[in-house]
Order: C-alpha cells, then structure tokens, then sequence
C-alpha cells in the first residue's frame, strides 16, 4: 500500500463524479489519505476532478466508440500497480459490472451498496445491507484495495473550486481481450429525482387502489412543497411509478425532516430506507399495521378519507 | 446448447432471527432457491429448449443444502441434472470465494456454451458473481441482461440500464447475469416433480475441484439486526377531519411543515 493511503474515486457517469469525489474527500480526511480520480471521458471531465478536489487524475481518454467496460483491464492494471486503499464506483449496473469485473482481476471480493465506511487501526470495514433489509453485515477486505460500490445521497457533492490545482496523467488504454459490439441503445424515460436530498418525503404503498389515484397524493405532495416516493410493489411490478422514487433496501436511502408514508404498512425491505427521517407519520387503515410502531405519530384510516382532509386542511392554512 | 445455471440455495430471510445482542441467527431457517435465480433458471431452459440443448444446474453451499427436497425443487423447475459443491467452508458466504468455487466446478465440467446467473442473490444481494465468474472464466460477461437471443455462435443480448437498454453482440461462450423480468418462471407441474427425483446429481466437496490459493476476500465482523430508531408511537383518534388538525398541531410543534 502507499505510504500516505489513498481514495480513488471512479466514476463511469459524471453526474456521480460530484458525489464520489465527495466521498473520496470525506475518507481521505479520516484516513489521513489523498483524493485521486479516475475519468473516462473528455479532457474537461478531468479537469472538473481536480477543481473538486482530486490532487492527481489518472486520465483514461476520450471514451470513442468503446464501452465503459472495455476500460476494465486498464483499470485493473492501474490497481495493481498503485495499490489504492479504496477505490470508491458509482452503485449503477455498469459500475456494478466494473467493479466486479476488476475485482475478479485482484483475486478480491467488491462491497456493493456501501452504506457505512469504518475505519479502524487495522484498515477500513464496511456495512451493507443483507436479506433485504432484515441484517447488516459488517465485513473487511483481504485484500489491498477495498473496492466498494455506493448510491446517490451517500455523501455530499464535493464543492467546485477552480483554484485548485493538481496533476492530471494520462493512462494508455490496455485492449481487453474481448469485444461486444454495440449494435444500438434506446433510450428510457427517465425522471430526474434526488429523493435523498428531499426535506419532506410522500410515501404511497400498496394501500393505494388505482394509478388515477396518485392525482390526489401528488396534490398533497405539492401543497407540502414534498417529493413523492413509493414502495416496491408500486415501481416494480405495478409500474405505476419510476424506478427512481422506489425508498427500501435496493432503492433510495431517504433521510427527510419529514415522512408521510400513505397505504405504507410497514415491511422492512421499505422501512430500512427510511430510519433517518426526523418525524415519520404513518396512515393505514389496518391498526395493526407494521408502519404504526416505526412511526412518531399515526392516524389509523382510510386514506381516502385521511388525505382528502389533510389537502383541505393544508389548502386552508395558506 | 450446453448451458450452465448457477443457483443459490439459501436461508428464507423471513425464518431469520434476532437474538438479544442483536445478531441474527439463521440456524432454525428454512433454505430456499435465491428468488432471483429462478427467472435465470428459465431463461436457460427456454433457451436450451429453442436449441436441442441442455441446462446442467450447479450450486455450492454448505452441508444445509444437501437437503432432498431442495434438489428436488432445482430439478423440477427444468434443469436436466444438477452439481453441488457441499462444504462447510462455504460457511463464509464471500462473492470472491463463491466464484472460485463455481468457476472450478465449471471447468471440471468441461466445454460450456453459456453461463447464466440470476442478479442478485436473497440472502447477500451484492449482485457480484455472476460478473466476478465471467471474468475469473476469462469469458465475456455482462449484468443486467433482460433479453437474450441465442445464435450458433453469438449472442445478442439487450441490458436493462437505468437510462437506456444497450443492444449488444458478443461470441459464445459467455456468462450472463439476467434481470427479474426477463421470464416469469414456470410452476413445476406434479409431472415435474416426479421427473426431478429421476434427474443425475453429482456432489463434489472444495477439494474434489484442485482449487489452489482458495480464500476469501472478505472477513466478516458482525451480522446484525439494523439500527434501530425509538419513534413516539402517538396515535392519533378521531374523525378524518379531526385526526387531521392534531397531527398537523404536532407537525407544527415538530417544525417539520
């Protein structure tokens, strides 16, 4: 390992580069340690790393027409040869892919969906999420490098200053020694939300009967200056809501001043998403619901009755 | 085709238990399929159906999978036999040291086409062995598969981003791991049933594999029940009008509207 350890963030999209940089910053001030990027992508993208902290940039070029998982085999090479503490990769698919794939390389084991780095003495351990929720699990790498995957709202942006200065290097891509090609992409819709940044939070489960019915939620969810969320069910499965405003186990980690959680009952694959909100309230009909004893004020109800009251009730004191 | 499936047989996350420190005990829990490997299960039987081929399932676990019923279950879902690498050092439950495992009963096997994993596992969910396999195997891999279409020799596959699907061609042989939704896997039929309990299965322990260098990459510190946050539990009565008002009353107090 280097003398002085040190965090290299790696990100395969650069909205993330803000957020991982940040992080990078966070563990190398814990660890006494230095910030070094790692970009694929235009000259510009390496700069901008350095302006937000990275004192080195080791640049792997313009992407051309390869894919980011092309990038793997120069990867795994810088690894070996800088031995980094922890190299820090977006949680995306691909950077799961990256990560696993370079991994494999060292002959080490990747932590995805980091929630928790704790440094110690001997190193730095990590916490993840396991059996959907129900457990933590604490665990320490074997291995020179901690590789860890971790999602949006982890840590805060790194801040942008341009009288920053550092080193930008330029790596030569390795060839892999295979190649997919691409034959076309198709674009999803796709709907920007940082629900890990959202003071007030709208939570809808499956206690809602009908995808016509989110008017009335997302009337609430206005009146309250909220962004609305859902559980599981209603992002996968029934489809009635993107992908991005899922909160549990596998979706977004919220940390609100306030959570309204509306037909939410309360299983733990959800709930854990939701353990640092500052005031939660639950509103479910069955009294026995599992939201009830997780939440600092419920109202047992139809919710059809419940929110319809509360929009005229707040409709009233503006 | 000669396919692979890798399964998972792990404990039923809802048998888990706290104990008074606060560990989990999965030692009274039943063991299942991983629920994210039976749509790659049927990926792989369609996919061996469509080309006269064949799908060997392969798990590794310790000694709690050597269960009958459990084979039984993997058999009847379509695989037509079944490898399990049975031992306690599997105990660990690390990505690194799975894939070796499974890399080494895969090349025990000899000349594969294709090698399917599913996205995740129940128990771990770090979605990692499907890839670290790939490339351990030194063959092209890829996550997020929600479409495969199989051809002599190439594969053209769709991935399921989170912003785009990515159309990709790549040769044979190669490991994919699929999404949930690339199949909804079939119910075994009673026929099923009885036919898995007529299927090959072969078990081999670690050293049956001429594995060297086996560790983990990981030491586990502590497995434990999550944080827990004291709430108020104030349940608030009245009509819907009512209930309304006083929570908002708290709300106001809470600074929280």
């Amino acid at each position: 390992m280097a003398s002085q350890p040190e965090i290299w963030a790696y990100s395969e999209k650069p909205i993330l580069l803000g957020e991982l940089l940040g992080g990078a910053r966070v563990l190398a001030e814990k660890l006494s340690g230095r910030v070094i990027a790692v970009i694929v992508g235009p000259h510009t993208i390496a700069e901008d790393a350095i302006k937000m902290g990275a004192e080195k940039v080791y640049w792997l070029g313009d992407i051309e027409t390869r894919l980011v998982e092309d990038y793997v085999p120069t990867l795994a090479e810088l690894l070996k040869e800088y031995k980094p503490a922890i190299l820090l990769i977006g949680n995306t698919k691909r950077g799961k892919a990256i990560a696993g794939r370079v991994a494999a390389r060292l002959g080490a084991s990747a932590m995805i969906d980091v929630k928790d780095f704790i440094p110690s003495a001997s190193g730095v351990s990590t916490r993840h999420m396991i059996f959907g929720g129900g457990a933590v699990r604490e665990e320490k790498p074997q291995t020179d490098t901690l590789i860890a995957t971790v999602g949006l709202g982890n840590f805060e942006n790194a801040d942008t200053d341009a009288n920053r200065s550092g080193e930008i290097i330029a790596v030569p891509f390795i060839k892999p020694e295979w190649k997919a090609k691409l034959l076309g992409r198709k674009e999803k819709k796709v709907t920007s939300v940082n629900l890990a940044a959202a003071k007030r939070v709208v939570c809808v489960g499956r206690g809602l009967s009908k995808q016509e019915d989110l008017v009335m939620i997302n009337e609430l969810a206005h009146l309250l200056e909220a962004e609305v969320g859902c559980t599981r069910p209603l992002a996968e499965g029934l489809d009635w809501l993107p992908r991005e405003r899922y909160i549990g186990v596998s979706g977004a980690f919220i940390k609100p001043d306030l959570y309204l959680g509306i037909g939410v009952s309360g299983q733990v694959q959800h709930t854990v998403g939701i353990t640092d909100s500052r005031v939660i309230v639950g509103i479910n009909k069955d009294k026995d619901a599992a939201i009830f004893s997780q939440a600092d004020y419920g109202i047992v109800g139809d919710l059809y009755a419940v929110v319809p009251a509360l929009i005229s009730a707040l409709k009233a004191r503006k | 085709m000669n396919i692979i499936v890798c399964v998972k047989l792990a404990p039923d996350a809802k048998d888990i238990e706290v104990k008074v420190d606060g560990s989990i005990s999965v030692e009274k829990a039943e063991w299942v399929i991983s629920e994210y490997d039976l749509p790659a299960i049927e990926a792989a039987v369609r996919i061996a159906e469509a080309t006269s081929g064949k799908v060997t399932a392969i798990s590794a676990g310790p000694t709690s999978i050597n269960n009958s019923k459990l084979k039984k279950d993997v058999l009847s879902r379509g695989p037509d036999e079944l490898y399990l690498v049975v031992d306690d050092e599997m105990k660990v439950n690390d990505t690194h040291f799975t894939t070796r495992v499974l890399a080494g009963a895969i090349q025990k096997l000899g000349p594969i086409d294709l090698v399917l994993c599913g996205e995740g596992s129940s128990d771990l969910y770090f979605q990692q062995v499907g890839l670290q396999l790939g490339e351990t195997l030194g063959l092209p891999v890829f996550n997020a598969v929600g479409k495969i279409d199989a051809g002599a020799d190439r594969l053209v596959i769709e991935r399921n981003l989170e912003d785009e699907v990515e159309i990709l061609e790549l040769p044979l042989p190669a490991v994919l791991a699929v999404t949930t939704d690339i199949h909804q896997a079939r119910l075994p039929m009673m026929k099923d049933i009885l036919k898995a309990g007529k299927k090959p299965v072969t078990e081999w322990k670690i050293a049956d594999l001429g594995l060297n260098d086996l560790k983990a990459g990981v030491n586990v510190l502590s497995t434990t029940a999550p944080r827990h946050v004291e709430r108020k539990k104030v349940i608030i009565s009245g009509s819907a009008d009512e209930a309304v008002q006083t929570l908002l009353g708290y709300l106001s107090k809470e600074g929280v509207l």
